[in-house]
Order: structure tokens, then C-alpha cells, then sequence
């Protein structure tokens, strides 16, 4: 785990890190994959990859609207809006 | 040096269901900004997801269509990226098990035809939308959209031409509204389409390094923007130069396509499965009702069309390429009208009304009810064919009964001998000329005094009894 792959993560998760902490997440990051690199040991050939622990499968729901327009509780619950829109610093493509 | 293009598709349909694909809010087009939104579309911590039954049906109905492998247990992955049009922070899409793999898409260019084949369409939720041009200083962004249901399909990299790419465009736009999966309405961007493309001698085994045109939303463009990004290429690696590997837009008022701001680092998605999704299971009964509801498609419908009704092959395609045009021809067979007048009024006159106005069958003031009156006042000869087409422009502007009109102009058919005998007299008798130059043998001229006789009644004469009485006039 190098700095440049720190870097490259927290800038991917928009974290910005001081120099300790920057230290102190490498560690912790390199831990993390150790621990997890066991794994890498175990034969995996023919077993399905599991995508949920859980043996259950996905409920469906019907097509049908039931939500209603709560325009007004969402807009002002952001930090900024007008009467229609959310409004967000200028995003520029 | 000569070049060959290569090019795949990843077209983007919208699928035409009442509510998103995790929430219960509505999709419908057109409404006041933010109310369509939901506590799941807006990402708010403690809620989940609840997949919608009538998404994974339009996908699978797509994919019988093409002769796809249906994954009947599919699952769902984040795809993780920081736009404010996309308020969790990632999309959730089906990366890793997507519901429909494989089955391919006939397109036809200039008569010849060439089979796409399909890696995989995949179910996705689409992002919100960003407007930049509200305020100065600000963006503003409407999360109507936010989650709406999108069928992403991905074409094997088979496409060689601009004019190709259209093609399959075509098939795919004809298809999805055929099968009730997509409205298909581009200018909504209900399909939209992003292209890649690249360039490499002819005869190499290897692609070349390929550039990604995003959000072609119209026919026309997607032509022009290939056909702009492969002058470029070839202007690039002629000049000795490499293509760069990006993604570009595709700016239609300088016609020319250019690259979207560059990024600090390349895109990273760091998909993962989905953990507040279950794998979504369809099971053999679930398969076997969409199996059971599956439409009949346009090639065996023209094909049916030809052999029971005996029509014209070209308006068998014609009729048969439209989900309303063929419920509506049918409805008209089913009440024993005769199928070659109804497909004739049909394509033509009918058709030109259509493109006229730019609309559906549906959306016209034509009903089935009143078409059918139509056709039976042809068939028992109340009226010419020639008169039902001024009727059916009337019915076209006020929506009135046929019959009504009928009665109302006076457009009644004249079929009573004895009134057209007095014209077809005086008609003799104005063009003594014409009727000397018919007895010395100028056959054509007949033609002539059936079109005078025609227009003396105003069109209202029969043809048949005009045709048998002038000939007796003409011959006597």
C-alpha cells in the first residue's frame, strides 16, 4: 500500500487527509488487506461465487405509484434551493 | 493506406414502466421538477430497495425477442462515481450477472442484410438531471429521473459504418416500441445511445484504440458523429500519431465531436455487489406467463399478414413494423372487413396522414369503430374509394361519424343507371372530337371520359356501372 494508492483512493472517496492521518490509513489499509489475503490461500475452484450471504432471494413489487410529491420537505432539507430545484455548485462539463 | 472502422453500441433504453426500478415514485415525463422523487431515490440513510417486477419482465421480453440466454438469478452491483445528479454516490446497475446475455439483431443496410450479435443488456437505474444554465453561478439538478428503469444494451464491436450504426439503431428503436419494453421517443432521450469507435488497417487482427462518444440522442446524429470520429482517427494516425483513449461529446451545431474535460485520474468504479440487494430470482412459472404474453413480432406478423390475407408484401411490412398500426389493421379484419382495402387505406392514405402530423394511429382522431364504418360503406358500395379518402381527411380534422358525413355532403355513391346515363350523354356531347378520335381506334381515350363522367358527379359515380355504361354509349 503505497502513498500514491492512499492517494488515489481518498481522492476516489473525496476524503482529504492530513499528513498523520494519511500515515495512520496506510497502516491501517495494509492491515486490513493482510488480514484479508488469507483468503487468498483457500481453493475456490468450484464453488459459485457468493454475492449474499443471506439464502434468501430479492422480494418483487408491483408496479403500482404509491409515493407522493414530498417536493418541499426534500428541497428544504438541502442546504441549498430554490422553489423547484436543488442547487449545487456550478458543475461545469 | 485503407482503413476499416469498428464500431459497438451501448444503447440505453428507458423502460416504459409506471414507477422506478427501486421505488414506488413515478417516471412519468414532463412533471413539475423534484416531485417525482423518493426516500430511496434520494439515497436517505435506513432505507432499502425493492426491485420492480415489471422492469425484470420488459428486459426478459427483450431478451426472447432476440434469442438471449435469460439469467432467471441475476444481481445488482454499485458502480461508484461523485456526480450531484447521482445522490447515493453510486449507481446501482448488474455488472457481474446481468438478466439478459447473448441472442443478436438483424439490421438491414441499403438491402443487405448483416446480424449484430449482443454481449449482454443489463437493468440499471438512470441518474438525475443537472441543468447548468438556471443561474450563473450555480447548477441546479431535478431528481424526477433519479432511478427511472434503463435497459443498458451492449453490442458486439460488429458495426462498420456509420450508416450501420443507424441500421441497428433502427432495428433496436422498432423493436423495443414493438414490444412495449421503451416509447422509444428519442427527443425525451427514452433511447439514447453512446458509441465506440475505432480505426485499424485493413486486415489487422488487433483493435484500435478506441474513443467513446457519449449521448447521441437523435438518427441523424449518430450518423453524423461516427462519421465525424472516424475522419478524425484516420486524420490522427495518418499524420502518424495515436488515438487517445477518451470520452468524447458530440456537439451537433459545429458538427464535430470533442473531449469531455479531462480527468485527473482515470475513472475508477470500484464496482461491488450490491449488498442491500438479494439476488432477484425469476422463476419458472414467472418465465413461462411473459412466454405466454409474448408478442407476435413484426417478421411473422408480415409474413401471416401475406399468407392468410393475401396483401401486398410491402404493406404487410409496412403495417406489421407498428404495434398500432397492426392492432389496428387487425381489429379491422376481425370484423370481417376486406383485409386488401382496409391495408390499402391503411398505407396509403392513412399513412400520409399519419407522417403529416407526426403521430400514432392511437393519437389520431380515427377510431376503429368509425374506420370499420368506412370500410363497409366501400365494400357495399355506398361510396367510391375516391370519396373515402375526402371523408377520411374529414374524420381526420373533427373526428365525425362516416356515416354522418356521408349523409350530411351528400357523398352517397351514384349507382342509379338512369341519372349517369344523362351524364355520360352529356359528356358525349360536349367532346365530339374526343369521341371521334375514341371510334377511330384510340383505345386511351376511354380513360378520359371515365375521369369526365367522375368529375360531372363530383367523384360520386360508381366506377363499375361508369365503366359498363360508356362502354355500351361509346360502342353503340
Amino acid at each position: 500500500m503505497d502513498n500514491k494508492t492512499v492517494e488515489t483512493i481518498s481522492y476516489l472517496a473525496r476524503l482529504k487527509l492530513d499528513k498523520d492521518k494519511k500515515e495512520k490509513i496506510t497502516k491501517d489499509l495494509e492491515n486490513i488487506i493482510d488480514f484479508v489475503a488469507e483468503l487468498q490461500d483457500l481453493n475456490t475452484e468450484d464453488i459459485v461465487p457468493l454475492s449474499n450471504p443471506l439464502e434468501k432471494v430479492a422480494p418483487k413489487r408491483e408496479d403500482i405509484v404509491t409515493s407522493k410529491s414530498r417536493k418541499e420537505a426534500f428541497l428544504s432539507s438541502s442546504p441549498e434551493s430554490d422553489q423547484d430545484y436543488f442547487m449545487v455548485p456550478k458543475v461545469v462539463e | 493506406m485503407s482503413w476499416e472502422t469498428v464500431i459497438g453500441l451501448e444503447v440505453h433504453a428507458q423502460l416504459s414502466t409506471n414507477t422506478k426500478l427501486f421505488s414506488s415514485a413515478s417516471t412519468k415525463f414532463g412533471s413539475e421538477p423534484n416531485s417525482q422523487v423518493d426516500l430511496v431515490d434520494l439515497g436517505l440513510p435506513g432505507v432499502l430497495p425493492v426491485v420492480n417486477k415489471d422492469a425484470f419482465k420488459k428486459a426478459i421480453r427483450f431478451g426472447l425477442a432476440i434469442e438471449a440466454d435469460i439469467n432467471q438469478e441475476s444481481t445488482f452491483d454499485r458502480k461508484n462515481y461523485f456526480y450531484p445528479d447521482l445522490p447515493k454516490g453510486y449507481q446501482i446497475t448488474q455488472m457481474t450477472k446481468p438478466i439478459v446475455e447473448g441472442g443478436s439483431i438483424d439490421i438491414d443496410v441499403d438491402g443487405d442484410k448483416k446480424t449484430i450479435n449482443i454481449t449482454r443488456a443489463h437493468l440499471e437505474e438512470d441518474a438525475g438531471k443537472s441543468i447548468h444554465d438556471a443561474y450563473p453561478d450555480k447548477s441546479v439538478i431535478d431528481l424526477n429521473r433519479a432511478g427511472t428503469p434503463l435497459l443498458e444494451i451492449v453490442s458486439e464491436p460488429e458495426i462498420s459504418s456509420a450508416k450501420e450504426a443507424v441500421s441497428y439503431m433502427k432495428a433496436l428503436h422498432q423493436l423495443v416500441t414493438f414490444l412495449d419494453v421503451c416509447d422509444g421517443d428519442m427527443s425525451q432521450g427514452s433511447l439514447r445511445c453512446d458509441a465506440n469507435v475505432s480505426i485499424r488497417k485493413v486486415g489487422d487482427a488487433e483493435l484500435g484504440t478506441r474513443t467513446e462518444i457519449k449521448n447521441i440522442n437523435s438518427f441523424r446524429f449518430i450518423e453524423k458523429a461516427i462519421n465525424f470520429e472516424i475522419k478524425r482517427q484516420i486524420k490522427v494516425l495518418e499524420s502518424g500519431e495515436k488515438v487517445t483513449q477518451e470520452t468524447r461529446l458530440y456537439d451537433s451545431g459545429k458538427d464535430e465531436t470533442r473531449p469531455m474535460r479531462s480527468k485527473e485520474f482515470a475513472n475508477d468504479y470500484r464496482y461491488f455487489p450490491d449488498p442491500d440487494l438479494l439476488p432477484v430470482v425469476i422463476s419458472d412459472d414467472e418465465m413461462e406467463e411473459i412466454r405466454s404474453t409474448f408478442p407476435e413480432l413484426p417478421a411473422d406478423k408480415s409474413r401471416r399478414y401475406i399468407s392468410e390475407f393475401q396483401i401486398d408484401e410491402s404493406e404487410a411490412e409496412i403495417i406489421s413494423s407498428s404495434r398500432e398500426l397492426s392492432n389496428f389493421f387487425e381489429v379491422a379484419v376481425e370484423s370481417k372487413n376486406d383485409p386488401k382495402l382496409a391495408a390499402n387505406l391503411i398505407v396509403g392514405e392513412i399513412g400520409s396522414l399519419l407522417n403529416k402530423d407526426n403521430i400514432k394511429i392511437d393519437e389520431s382522431k380515427l377510431s376503429s369503430d368509425n374506420f370499420n364504418i368506412l370500410l363497409q360503406r366501400i365494400s357495399d358500395g355506398t361510396i367510391s374509394k375516391k370519396i373515402a379518402k375526402t371523408i377520411l381527411a374529414e374524420i381526420w380534422e373533427t373526428g365525425r361519424n362516416a356515416d354522418e358525413i356521408i349523409n350530411d355532403q351528400g357523398l352517397v355513391q351514384i349507382q342509379d343507371e338512369n341519372l349517369l346515363e344523362e351524364v355520360i350523354t352529356k359528356v358525349i356531347e360536349s367532346n365530339t372530337k374526343q369521341v371521334e378520335d375514341y371510334k377511330n381506334g384510340k383505345d386511351k381515350l376511354f380513360g378520359f371520359f371515365v375521369g369526365q363522367v367522375m368529375k360531372e358527379t363530383q367523384g360520386k359515380a360508381n366506377p363499375q356501372a361508369v365503366n359498363d355504361l360508356l362502354k355500351k354509349a361509346l360502342n353503340s
